[in-house]
This record gives structure tokens, C-alpha cells and sequence, in this order.
């Protein structure tokens, strides 16, 4: 049982519930001050994302984003580079899977895995550039990222208005992608099943993306923690001096870094095409560019954790939506709740100074501490070794 | 009892991670008295001291400060009743000033605004009083690490501490400094404050503390006064065994020049000329000592050997293969292991795991790797039998290094660079802050890499190791060679010392026939 309370996983996962429990009973205070019918309001936050088959999917469909963001900050952040480029990757990822869906005339098991490919490339490339910036010319890779966002961003909005969309339309978007270019549905086509499928299919975008989802996380956790690049990867975030008296070649470190996180953010810009909105429209990033660093922070960059917290943020999200939609509260409350909630988990220090007081008091048992309590978080939490 | 000063009774501190790392430890401290205390690395010296100093909470035990019972919540508790500490590994801010450092947290204020004139002025008085020389207005990021200590003593004198800790002050000091940081404290003393001092050198013991206390495996094994023991029953009494204080060498058998450097130039990026036109070999089952005041290049010339800096002219090969211009990796993949001056800035990775660290240098090859993956059960055996065989004291190779005591921390370099098997084993300062075991144990170590034909460079501001290891020694002053010894236990402490500050040098001509 103390094993699987020490295990980091478990932790980041318990810093988060607690973190945003206490954020949680803040946002009913305020709601309750800004709102005529607070309680009503504030179940729509809280419930809003379930009570309803489509808003589940919305929830999903958001958090399968947010996972594929998350993954590629964590990925950089763990070799200390703070790349902020996930919004150009992405929409650079979606893009091209877009075009490749789009105009590529090739039936769906070659046409998907083609734009999934071309959107993991453009990502790559895309983090490929700040990375050769920061190891070989010393560029801060915080300033290049942000630029290249803007150049991503300005690039699609071009291409989508000038040749993606079609002349006589009135909107600035592109044609619905045809079937063989769509993520088909995460629900097999179960014999027996097949009506509560169609009411999936139709209700919701939930996509094989979900599983896709699945193996990367659990790709980029082997990556991190088992290849000899993970290391080199870690031991550059740990203390770039140490990697390289030990012979790591850190500019390559840095360089790849960013670009293979570059890979997760084209997914996520697939994912965002393909998946929910099954054609390309002006501001498809809209909300989503810094999304994947807070996902990131809650899992304090454990690969293993950032489903959980995609999950749990992405519900945040979804439930705003929702109490947007339905009561008199604006969404602009929920930004003070996530401030909350990053102000809360960031806060390295907070929770575990808390806890050495409060057994401090109990009298120094060092183990053993209750379950209301958390274990303490040392740096040895981020190692996510099992 | 009533003229000790600080007395800590049945101390017990288990750390989270179940090191017991005082166990009932009782000590008291005389007031005005310069106190030692050592033992073995991880023996629990640092624990106590931060348990006295109020950053770490006693599991168990009592203490009293002036006859009074205390119970610290935080070093500011500390400080309120006179306890001021100087850690092992320095906390100043380095892009701040000297006089901001001394007084940050407590900084004279004018309008609310933190008022310069005034904190240097006092910098200035306070340095004057305790005959503690720092400039107050430099930069910290800029400053020499004597002087980064001076100033770590004057920010605590400014708290207005009586009781001075001083964890391991010497281990980064050169033999001068460390005679002025001697001087130092003697003024304290007769100033009435009381110095509670930890060392591995029991020269040191002997020369400065009244009375001395060693602690073994988190317990007290004696207090004792100092000018009643000897440093062989000191050594004895922190190991639990008899301990060569020197080495005994088996004859040498030389064989042919492994590392050859050749008019070697480096010129710094500011201009400086560090290095100039050196040149010197490393024979196969030698160690060549390298003998100097700090700062004469030494730490320069190791680095562009490592491939950690660029020379800027001459040729340096090991065993034939050119290293001057390759990375630092190719540079090992040579056969050149090196333990790094400055352990916590290259030598470790604090936060990763003592198994982690263990294989830096050999992850990528097998049996590290296996297809595309590291195997675990590899590095998890590797560090279990350099864990054993190089004593380090953990509870397993899974834990960050961050929570080894400072000793244990160089002992996982050692063990990786030594288990590298080097043809060529560039060792910077390897006993720096280890205790007498684990000297003893490194520099038995170093002669048996020696006798069995690897040729070794040793750095070290040591004197005396560098004079019972090396079978050959050079000294380098103002980044030249103006000496060489063929036969190390020939020269004298005095005449090293002439060549060291420059006053006598041989010429070429004397010096080419033993390079
Ligand atoms: N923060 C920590 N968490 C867990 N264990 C620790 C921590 N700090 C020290 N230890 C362990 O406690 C023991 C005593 O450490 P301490 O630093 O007091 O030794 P020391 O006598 O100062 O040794 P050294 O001479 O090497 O500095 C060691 O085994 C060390 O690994
Ligand atoms: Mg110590």
C-alpha cells in the first residue's frame, strides 16, 4: 500500500484531485457572489460534461487533444527546453493531414495513416527549427517558438483562404473531409451492439484517436524512461554540464527534443482535422495553444499521468462550456478557477511544506501518514522510475 | 554542564527515506571553544549540525542553547538565539553583491528602498572586525571560492550569531586560504564567539579545535581534547580501524608514454593566455603529479584534455589518437576517464538516481544497451556491485544523489570512473571532502590502477598527496611548467613550494630530458 502511495504516478495524480478540490470550493464562492441561482450554475460546471452523451464526447474529444499536448510539452520541458511551439506544430499537423484528407485520392486505410504521418512530419519540422536554433546558434528557444507560431498560424490562414476553400463558399472553411479522410469511431462495429454504436457515431466524434491516444503515451513513457535517448534526454534536464562531461552530444539532445515533441503536437493538430471537426476551419487552434503546458504541469511532465490530467482539465474545460451555455455565469470565471488550480499544483513548495508541518505537529511519524494526507513530493517524484 | 553553550541530548533524525542518520547522538559545545567535529562521510555530521541549526527536525532528542530548551521550526528560530551556519555547498546569490548577499533578508532599508551606501559600509565594518577580507562591492558570480566563504561568515556574523557552524569550510580552500580562514577564526574565538568546525582533515583538527568529537554510523564515539590524541587514534577511532595515513607504494614499472601533450596553448575567451606551450607525457604505469597554487591552469588544462574546452594551439594524443579536437565522448571512448574538480556542477546529475549517474558515460553501449532499449537489470546490477564494492553509503542505487552525504557523492564518480578502465585516468582533487577511509580507499585505488599500467594524471592542491602518489611531478605556475621532479620522493615540501610561487624555475634545457 506505502509502495503504491510512493509511486509518482499515484502522487501527481493525488496532487491534482486535492488541488483541484480546493479550487473547485473556490469557484462555488465566487460563483455563488456572481450568480442568481448559484447552485444551478455551478452544477452545470460540475456535472455539465456528463449529464448528456454529446457533452461527454465533447469532454473526450477535448481531452484527447490535450493528452497529445501535453505529451509533447512534457517531452521537452523533461530535457529543461522550453519550447512554447505546440500551437504552430499543431496547426501545421493539422493542416497538412487536412490537405492530405482533403485532395489525396487513396481509400481511408491509406489515406489516414498518410495524414497522420504528414501531420506527425510537419510537426517535427516544425520543432525541428527551433531546436537547430537553440543548440547551434544559441537562440532562445522561448522567442523562436513564439514566432514560429505566428508564421504557422498566418501560413494556414493563408493557404485555407486562398486555395483550401472553396471559391463560391460563404464561410472561411474548407469542404467536409470525405469518409476515407475522417478518424472512423474508437466504437468497433460489435455484432449486437450496433444501435448503441450509432448513437455514438452520431452523437459524438469520439475517435480512434482514443486509442492512438493510448499508444503514445505509453510510447513516449518507454521513450523517456527505457531508451538510451530518454536518458540522454533527462540527464540534459538534470544538468546539461554533467550530460556533457559524460560524452552526451547535448546539442543533438536539445535539437531532437524539440522536435519529437513537435511529433505529438502535429497529432493533436490530426487529431483536431480528422477527428472533431472533420474539416478546416479559420482558428482551429482556438483556446488549445498553451493548454498542453498546464496539462503538462499538473502531470509535473509524467508521461503515465498526462491522460489523468487531460482528462481532469479537459472536464474543467468541457464544464465551463456547458455553465456558459446554461446559466448566467460567463466563461471568463473559469479562467480564475484554472489560475487556481495551476497557482495551487504549481506551487512546488506549497504541499509539501503544508504536510512537514502538519506531521511536524502529529510528532515526526514520517510514515504511515493518513490518507487525507499525501506523501511527500521530493524531486524523486519527477523520475517516474517504478 | 553550565559553561556549555549548545548541549544536544539523544539527537535521533531518521530521514524519510528510513536512513537512521543520528542515532542517540549526545554533544555539547563549550562556550568560546573552537570545536571539531568529524567522521566518516555520511556518518551524520551535517544532519546534526542542520538539526542544531533548525533545518531538519530531530525525530527525537533535546537540545539546549545557553541552558535553555529549544525547539527550532526553522533556522530563523536559529538565528534568533545566536546559532549561524556555513553549508557545505555555498547558498549565496551570485548575480548579487557581495554587500547584498551579507545582507539580504535583513537589509537596511532608506525610504523603503534597500539603501547601498549602507549595507557596503557595514560589509565594510564587519570585515574589518573579523579581519574577514572580501571586496563589498564585486559581483559573487565573480569572486574566488575563499572569498565566497568569507562572505558566507560575514552574512552570518551580520545575523549577530555567537555559535558559528562550519560544515567541511576547507574542503574548497587552497593550504593559504585555509591559513587565513585559520587566522579568521582565532579572532573570533577571542571575540567570545564559540565555532563548532567539521573536517576530514585531521592535520587541520589538530592544528586549530580545542576538543574534538568523532561520530561513526550516526552515533558519538568520543569527545575528546584535541592536543590529548593523535591523528592515528582520531583516524582510528572515525573508521573503526587502523587507517594508513600514508601510502605505501609497490616499485614502479613504467612502460611507454600513454598520453603525450605537446605545446599545448589555451587562451581563454577574454584573452587571457592560460596555458601556455605545455608539454609533458604520461607514462603506462605512472602517476604524474601535478603540483600548483590553485588558478595556475590546471583546471583548464584537464578540461581541454577531457574535450570539455578547446585548445587553441598544440597537439595532445592518447595512445596515438589525436584528442585535442574531439568531443568529450570520443575523448572517453580513447580510454580517458576523469574525475571532475567541481562534482556538483559536472560530475553528478543531483536529481537523477545514483544508478543513473553510474552509467553515463556507457548507456549507449552494450550490455547497457540492449536492441533499442537500456536494460534495467543491467544498471540495476552494475550499480548494486559498485555500490558494494565502492562502500557507498545508500539505501540503493535508486535514489536521487541529491540525499548521499557529500563523501558518498564523490564516491559514485570514483566508482564510475574507475570502473571505465581507463588506459588514462585524469583525476582532479579525488579526495576533495571525502573522509579518511575513502581517501585511503581512492588513493589505494589510484596506486593499484597505477601498478596495474594505467597511467594516471593527478591534480590536486593537496601537497602532501601529490607527493606520496605521484612517481613523477610537475609544477605548473601561471599556466607553464616551471619544474620537473623525476623522482617524487626526492623533492621537499620547501623546494615544491619555490617553484609553486614562481620563484625558482628550471630552464628548458634542465627540463627536457624528464618530460
Ligand atoms: N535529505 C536527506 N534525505 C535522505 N537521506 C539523507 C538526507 N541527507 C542526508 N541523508 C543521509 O543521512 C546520512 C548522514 O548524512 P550527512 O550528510 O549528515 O553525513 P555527513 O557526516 O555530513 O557526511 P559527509 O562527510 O560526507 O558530508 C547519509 O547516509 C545520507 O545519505
Ligand atoms: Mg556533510
Amino acid at each position: 500500500m506505502s509502495r503504491f502511495l510512493d509511486s509518482p504516478t499515484v502522487r501527481s495524480i493525488a496532487r491534482v484531485v486535492l488541488a483541484t478540490t480546493a479550487a473547485l470550493l473556490l469557484g462555488f464562492v465566487i460563483t455563488w457572489l456572481v450568480s442568481d441561482d448559484p447552485i444551478g450554475a455551478y452544477k452545470a460546471l460540475l456535472l455539465g460534461p456528463v449529464s448528456r452523451l454529446n457533452r461527454f464526447g465533447d469532454w473526450i474529444e477535448e481531452s484527447i487533444t490535450l493528452t497529445f499536448l501535453g505529451l509533447a510539452v512534457a517531452l521537452v520541458f523533461k530535457a529543461e527546453q522550453f519550447s512554447l511551439g505546440q500551437e504552430g506544430q499543431m496547426v501545421l499537423g493539422a493542416l497538412v493531414a487536412g490537405v492530405v484528407s482533403l485532395f489525396v485520392p487513396l481509400p481511408a486505410y491509406f489515406r489516414i495513416p498518410l495524414a497522420l504521418l504528414a501531420a506527425m512530419t510537419a510537426g517535427f519540422l516544425w520543432g525541428l527549427i527551433p531546436g537547430y536554433l537553440k543548440a547551434y546558434l544559441d537562440a532562445n528557444e522561448i522567442v523562436s517558438t513564439l514566432m514560429l507560431n505566428v508564421l504557422a498560424v498566418k501560413f494556414y490562414e493563408y493557404l485555407l483562404t486562398y486555395y483550401i476553400k472553396p471559391p463560391n463558399a460563404g464561410y472561411t472553411t474548407s469542404e467536409k473531409f470525405p469518409v476515407e479522410g475522417v478518424l472512423p469511431s474508437f466504437f468497433p462495429p460489435i455484432p449486437g451492439l450496433e444501435n448503441l454504436r450509432r448513437t455514438f457515431v452520431n452523437q459524438t466524434n469520439i475517435s480512434v484517436a482514443l486509442y492512438l491516444l493510448i499508444v503514445a503515451t505509453i510510447v513516449v513513457y518507454y521513450l523517456m524512461y527505457r531508451t538510451p535517448f530518454g536518458y540522454e534526454l533527462r540527464m540534459v534536464g538534470a544538468n546539461i554540464k554533467f550530460a556533457r562531461y559524460g560524452g552526451i552530444n547535448t546539442k543533438r539532445v536539445i535539437m531532437l527534443s524539440m522536435a519529437i515533441s513537435g511529433i505529438l503536437a502535429g497529432l493533436a493538430g490530426a487529431h483536431l482535422a480528422m477527428g472533431i471537426h472533420r474539416k478546416l476551419i479559420l482558428n482551429i487552434q482556438y483556446g488549445l495553444g498553451f493548454e498542453g503546458i498546464v496539462v503538462a504541469i499538473l502531470a509535473r511532465n509524467n508521461p503515465l499521468a498526462i491522460p489523468f490530467t487531460a482528462l481532469a482539465y479537459g472536464y474543467l474545460r468541457a464544464g465551463a462550456d456547458v455553465m456558459e451555455r446554461t446559466s448566467d455565469v460567463s466563461r471568463e470565471m473559469v479562467l480564475v478557477i484554472q489560475g487556481v488550480i495551476i497557482l495551487l499544483v504549481t506551487a512546488e513548495r506549497i504541499l509539501p511544506v503544508v504536510q512537514k508541518r502538519v506531521r511536524a505537529r502529529r510528532g515526526e511519524d514520517e510514515d504511515g501518514a493518513p490518507p487525507e494526507t499525501l506523501p511527500p513530493a521530493p524531486a524523486a517524484a519527477e523520475k517516474g522510475e517504478d | 554542564m553550565t559553561n556549555n553553550i549548545v548541549e544536544m541530548r539523544n539527537i535521533v533524525k531518521i530521514y524519510p527515506n528510513g536512513v537512521v542518520a543520528n542515532d542517540g547522538v549526545n554533544f555539547s559545545v563549550r562556550r568560546g571553544e573552537i570545536h571539531a567535529l568529524v567522521g566518516e562521510n555520511g556518518a551524520g555530521k551535517s544532519t546534526l549540525m542542520k538539526i542544531l541549526y533548525g533545518l531538519e527536525r530531530p525525530t527525537s532528542g533535546e537540545i539546549f542553547v545557553k541552558g535553555q530548551p529549544v525547539q527550532f521550526r526553522s533556522p530563523l528560530d536559529a538565528i534568533a538565539m545566536g546559532i549561524g551556519m556555513v553549508h557545505q555547498d555555498f547558498m549565496l546569490v551570485p548575480s548579487f553583491t557581495v554587500a547584498e548577499n551579507i545582507v539580504l533578508g535583513m537589509e537596511p532599508t532608506r525610504r523603503g528602498l534597500i539603501d547601498r551606501t549602507e549595507a557596503i559600509r557595514i560589509t565594510e565594518e564587519l570585515s574589518q572586525r573579523y579581519g574577514l577580507h572580501v571586496q563589498a562591492d564585486a559581483v559573487v558570480d565573480s569572486i574566488n571560492v575563499g572569498m565566497r566563504q568569507r562572505v558566507e561568515i560575514l552574512k552570518v556574523l551580520y545575523r549577530g550569531a555567537e555559535i558559528l557552524i562550519l560544515d567541511e569550510p576547507t574542503a574548497v580552500l587552497t593550504p593559504q586560504e585555509t591559513q587565513d580562514l585559520f587566522r579568521s577564526i582565532r579572532t573570533l574565538v577571542e571575540q567570545g564567539k564559540t565555532v563548532i568546525f567539521i573536517t576530514h582533515k585531521l592535520r587541520e583538527v589538530k592544528e586549530i579545535s580545542d576538543r574534538v568529537t568523532v561520530m561513526r554510523r550516526g552515533k558519538v564515539v568520543g569527545t575528546v581534547l584535541t592536543s590529548e590524541a593523535t591523528r592515528e587514534e582520531l583516524a582510528r577511532m572515525m573508521v573503526g580501524r587502523e587507517v594508513l595515513l600514508s601510502m605505501d607504494k609497490p616499485p614502479q614499472k613504467r612502460g611507454a608514454p600513454v598520453l603525450r601533450v605537446r605545446n599545448l596553448t589555451y587562451v581563454s575567451e577574454t584573452g587571457r593566455t592560460v596555458l601556455k606551450d605545455v608539454t609533458f607525457n604520461v607514462h603506462a604505469g605512472e602517476i604524474l603529479g601535478v603540483a600548483g597554487v590553485e588558478g595556475n591552469g590546471q583546471t583548464e588544462l584537464v578540461e581541454v584534455l577531457t574535450g570539455l574546452r578547446p585548445a587553441t594551439a598544440g597537439q595532445a594524443s592518447v595512445e596515438g589518437k589525436e584528442i585535442l579536437a574531439a568531443t568529450p565522448r570520443a575523448v572517453r571512448q580513447a580510454g580517458v576517464a576523469h574525475i571532475p574538480e567541481d562534482r556538483l556542477n559536472n560530475g553528478l546529475a543531483l536529481q537523477a538516481t545514483i544508478n543513473e549517474n553510474l552509467i553515463v558515460d556507457r548507456y549507449y553501449r552494450p550490455p547497457f544497451r540492449k536492441g533499442l532499449f537500456i536494460d534495467q537489470q543491467v544498471v540495476v546490477e552494475q550499480g548494486e556491485r559498485l555500490i558494494r564494492e565502492f562502500d557507498i553509503r545508500t539505501p540503493s542505487g535508486q535514489v536521487p544523489v541529491s540525499s548521499l552525504s557529500g563523501g558518498n557523492m564523490q564516491k559514485v564518480i570514483v566508482a564510475r570512473e574507475f570502473s571505465a578502465e581507463p588506459k588514462l585516468l585524469i583525476a582532479a582533487q579525488p579526495t576533495r571532502g571525502i573522509d579518511v577511509g575513502a581517501t585511503e580507499f581512492v588513493r589505494q585505488q589510484l596506486v593499484q590502477k597505477r601498478t596495474e599500467g594505467t597511467a594516471v594524471l593527478l591534480v590536486s592542491a593537496d601537497l602532501a598527496e601529490v607527493m606520496s602518489l605521484s612517481d613523477r611531478i610537475i609544477v605548473m605556475y601561471e599556466g607553464e611548467i616551471t619544474g620537473v621532479f623525476p623522482d617524487a620522493a626526492a623533492v621537499t615540501e620547501e623546494e615544491l613550494g619555490l617553484y609553486m610561487l614562481g620563484i625558482k624555475r628550471m630552464t628548458m634545457e634542465e627540463m627536457e630530458a624528464v618530460l
